[in-house]
């Protein structure tokens, strides 16, 4: 990737991890951030970005994408899933090891790592399998993926079920450095489950998820994480119980970090029955009730959930236009993340920009354990990773301005506030709408 | 009319106090004071000056027998001693049975197999019945921890319903995953034989790792009681599966990091991933019925175990000039150690069989002597 020289001019830097808030200048050079300033000079050849307006970030890092490669590229690939999310500012995308076959064992993350090399256009890092063909019976070989590359381990799509597998699980991966992400659904209560267990499902006869089935995975493994100390993060946290019980784990001083995604956090399953049985509604965990969505605001206002995460998820129109009991979970989120978490939070009060963009940058990189990379942060020698944001900018979500290769979400045709006007990766403008 | 008083334990009878030499067993290393580790290894030396292997180019003598070869063999001359081996053993029952003979004892041989064990006897009235012979000593090996305690607490006169006592002497073998104190004994025979420390046993300054399946290891519990006892920094390394940090509380290190420390080490005692030991319930349930016993166990594949923790020649080279590599056996070459470090300079495996006849003859005679 040769990289000529940028210089962003006038914008409002924001640094969270360093604690930077102002206006500035960034100029960046042969990929690396040389000078962050008011009043730079202009390198000569080098092309000038009017940033006036605009907030300048650290590029945004989202811990939680589906890229389906290898196994599904009909929904999603390396390529068209990075293209997706520097569409939507992000430079770094960690994605789930539940591609076909699983992302279970070292040579898997080298495939990653080096289609990303040749064909993507941000940062990849996998996030790899805690059970071998995340079966939940034996552990993977979480060591050497760790050593190869690996930047968390899950089972995502499926929870570890095995209370003893867990213990191992996460004794295995405090070993490796790197932290244990849950996909938090106890299997023997959500059989044939297709949304939130509640007034609506009962009313439309359609088989409901509990919040239980949530919350006890996420108390069980707070609980064998006690004697073990390794690093646990609840991946797509739904319900308000998940909440409290996070929030006390953390009061304890346990490892223990949330995500909560947009659509969690703008939706209810009051949906689903007002667009008429769409599948763009259907998720895993499910969309849940408006106390859930005030709870999960209030655990991202005071602190408990400490990370933004999309859990982009593509699938070919064929799996989501079917009947909702048989269709797929899951929307796509990488393009639309910034204006809906700007509608969710920032509008709403919940947080300010500075915190939304910690949110996105540093705390995931903290997570994912990229700050020794200079991830998640803009600072003079670090890495050129940069977002620029119009935070007021109003757009509306349309199927033509998606650059993935799948468009199941249910946010078309919404108008939003907020949008990514450029993406830098590597000192590389990849994404330009100016 | 009849009244049902509880019964009170006062009302069992004590068993018969016994006027007994006050080190009879030996059960466990853990809790033995170092002085007395010093004792019976003291003694093993002085057998060792008598029995000890002979270069093959010194020959054989023309009287036949080295020196004082005749005089041992009335140490324990008309004792007789039972090897009950509830468990496969090859190296420790031939031990313990050579020890023997060269002190005179007689030595009875019992296995599972072709005994009452495989009639489903227990292993308490299996030896109950030895020692109503007058046996004077048992070695007893069994899979379950705490089997030999369970042995001496019968033979003493405890928990069965005789309530008889018998002057036999237990020594431990091997019980469970929880203790084989002579292997912890040859083993610090061995350290000592190589750093010179043959006339103190004392182990001070000497860094010793116990690499591999740690926590399913008896060896590694005999291991770390003694060396620590006497004096040497003892750490156990492994993935966290096979050492847990728990282990610490053992009075040893815990390291998941084997290229890290490496170069510390005076020592590296590898021991065998016992998947026999290990709970393959999970693994049992495997869709395609493939053997649990290679795949589970904790460890995610013995290729990533090797990579991580096998002894091999580029790891070899790295650790100090003088340092030795230790195995309690049986050795899965490839696994945990590559067969040329196995047959390398370093190796002190076979010396640990030799010095094994020696330590034990010395822990019986200290027992029935």
């Amino acid at each position: 990737m040769s990289a000529s020289a940028l210089l962003i001019r006038g914008g409002r830097v924001i640094d969270p991890a360093s604690g930077l808030d102002r206006l500035a200048d960034v100029a960046i050079d042969d990929g690396v951030v040389r000078e962050i300033g008011p009043g730079l000079t202009a390198l000569p050849a080098s092309r000038v970005i009017d940033a006036q307006g605009c907030l300048v970030t650290p590029g945004l890092i989202d811990p939680h994408v589906h890229l389906r490669e290898p196994g599904n590229e009909r929904a999603e690939t390396i390529a068209t899933g990075t293209a997706a999310a520097v569409a939507g500012g992000f430079t770094t995308v960690c994605c789930m090891p539940n591609t076909q076959p699983a992302l279970d064992n070292d040579t898997m993350v080298h495939f990653v790592l080096s289609r990303a090399e040749k064909t993507g256009l941000c940062r990849v890092f996998p996030v790899c399998a805690v059970s071998k063909a995340r079966h939940g019976v034996e552990l993977a070989e979480m060591q050497l993926m760790a050593r190869a590359g690996a930047v968390g381990f899950s089972d995502d799509g499926d929870c570890v079920a095995s209370a003893g597998l867990m213990r191992r699980a996460l004794a295995a991966i405090k070993a490796t450095g790197k932290a244990m992400m849950q996909h938090c659904q106890e299997a023997s209560m959500t059989g044939g489950a297709v949304m939130h267990a509640g007034v609506v499902s009962t009313r439309l006869d359609l088989g409901g998820w509990p919040r239980e089935a949530e919350e006890l995975i996420i108390e069980r493994d707070v609980r064998l994480n006690r004697g073990i100390g390794c690093a646990y993060h609840v991946q797509h946290m739904s319900s308000a119980g998940s909440v409290e019980i996070v929030r006390r784990a953390r009061a304890e001083g346990q490892p223990v970090t949330a995500e909560v995604t947009p659509h969690h956090l703008l939706l209810t399953d009051q949906e689903i029955e007002r667009s008429g049985f769409d599948t763009h509604f259907k998720m895993n965990p499910p969309l849940r009730e408006a106390g859930d969505i005030a709870a999960l605001k209030k655990g991202v206002a005071d602190g408990t959930i400490t990370v933004l995460g999309t859990d982009h998820a593509p699938h070919a129109p064929e799996t989501k236009q079917v009947p909702f009991d048989t269709a797929s979970f899951g929307i796509v989120g990488l393009e639309t993340a910034v204006a809906l978490y700007a509608l969710a939070l920032v509008e709403d009060g919940v947080i300010d920009w500075p915190r939304l963009i910690a949110m996105m940058t540093i705390e995931p990189s903290r997570l994912c354990r990229l700050e020794a990379m200079g991830l998640g942060m803009l600072r003079a020698g670090g890495p050129a990773d940069v977002t620029i944001i119009d935070p007021s900018e109003r757009w509306t979500i349309r199927p033509a301005n998606l650059a993935g290769q799948s468009r199941n979400t249910p946010f078309i045709g919404r108008e939003v506030k907020g949008r990514v006007v450029g993406t830098i990766v590597a000192g590389k403008l990849v994404m330009s709408r100016r | 009319m009849t009244t049902h008083r509880p019964v009170s334990p006062v009302a069992i009878p004590a068993p018969p106090a016994l006027a007994e030499p006050p080190h009879r067993h030996l059960l466990q290393l853990r809790g033995l004071p170092a002085e007395r580790l010093r004792e019976i290894l003291r003694l093993a030396r002085r057998y060792d000056g008598i029995v000890g292997p002979r270069p093959a180019a010194e020959g054989f003598s023309p009287s036949g027998l080295p020196a004082g070869l005749r005089e041992l063999e009335q140490e324990l001359h008309g004792r007789v001693i039972a090897n009950l081996f509830f468990e496969d053993s090859t190296r420790t029952r031939v031990s313990f049975s050579v020890a023997a003979r060269r002190l005179g004892a007689d030595v009875i041989d019992l296995t599972s197999v072709g005994s009452s064990v495989s009639k489903g006897e227990t292993v308490v009235d299996t030896a109950l019945n030895i020692a109503a012979m007058g046996v004077h000593g048992v070695v007893i090996r069994h899979r379950s921890s705490g089997a030999a305690e369970m042995v001496r607490r019968a033979l003493e006169g405890h928990d069965h319903a005789g309530g008889q006592a018998f002057a036999c002497s237990v020594i431990n073998a091997g019980d469970g995953r929880h203790e084989h104190p002579t292997q912890g004994l040859l083993d610090v025979y061995t350290i000592a034989a190589a750093f010179n420390r043959l006339d103190s046993f004392d182990l001070s300054g000497l860094t010793v790792a116990i690499i591999g399946d740690v926590g399913s290891s008896r060896v590694a519990r005999s291991d770390i009681a003694g060396m620590t006892s006497l004096g040497a920094r003892v750490i156990c390394i492994g993935p966290p599966a096979l050492v847990p940090a728990k282990l610490s509380t053992l009075g040893c290190e815990v390291c998941h990091d084997l290229d890290e420390v490496i170069g510390d080490l005076d020592v590296v005692n590898v021991l065998r991933i016992q998947f026999e030991r290990h709970d393959v319930s999970v693994g049992a349930q495997r869709a395609d019925n493939a053997p649990a016993a290679k795949s589970s166990g904790g460890v995610a594949s013995i290729r990533e175990y090797s990579e991580f923790y096998s002894i091999t020649p580029r790891r070899a080279a790295r650790m100090k000039k003088n340092a030795i590599i230790m195995h309690p056996g049986p050795i899965n070459r490839g696994v945990e150690l590559t067969s040329d470090v196995a047959d390398s300079h370093r190796s002190m495996v076979l010396r640990q069989v030799s010095y094994g006849v020696v330590v034990r003859m010395a822990v019986m005679k200290m027992c029935l002597g």
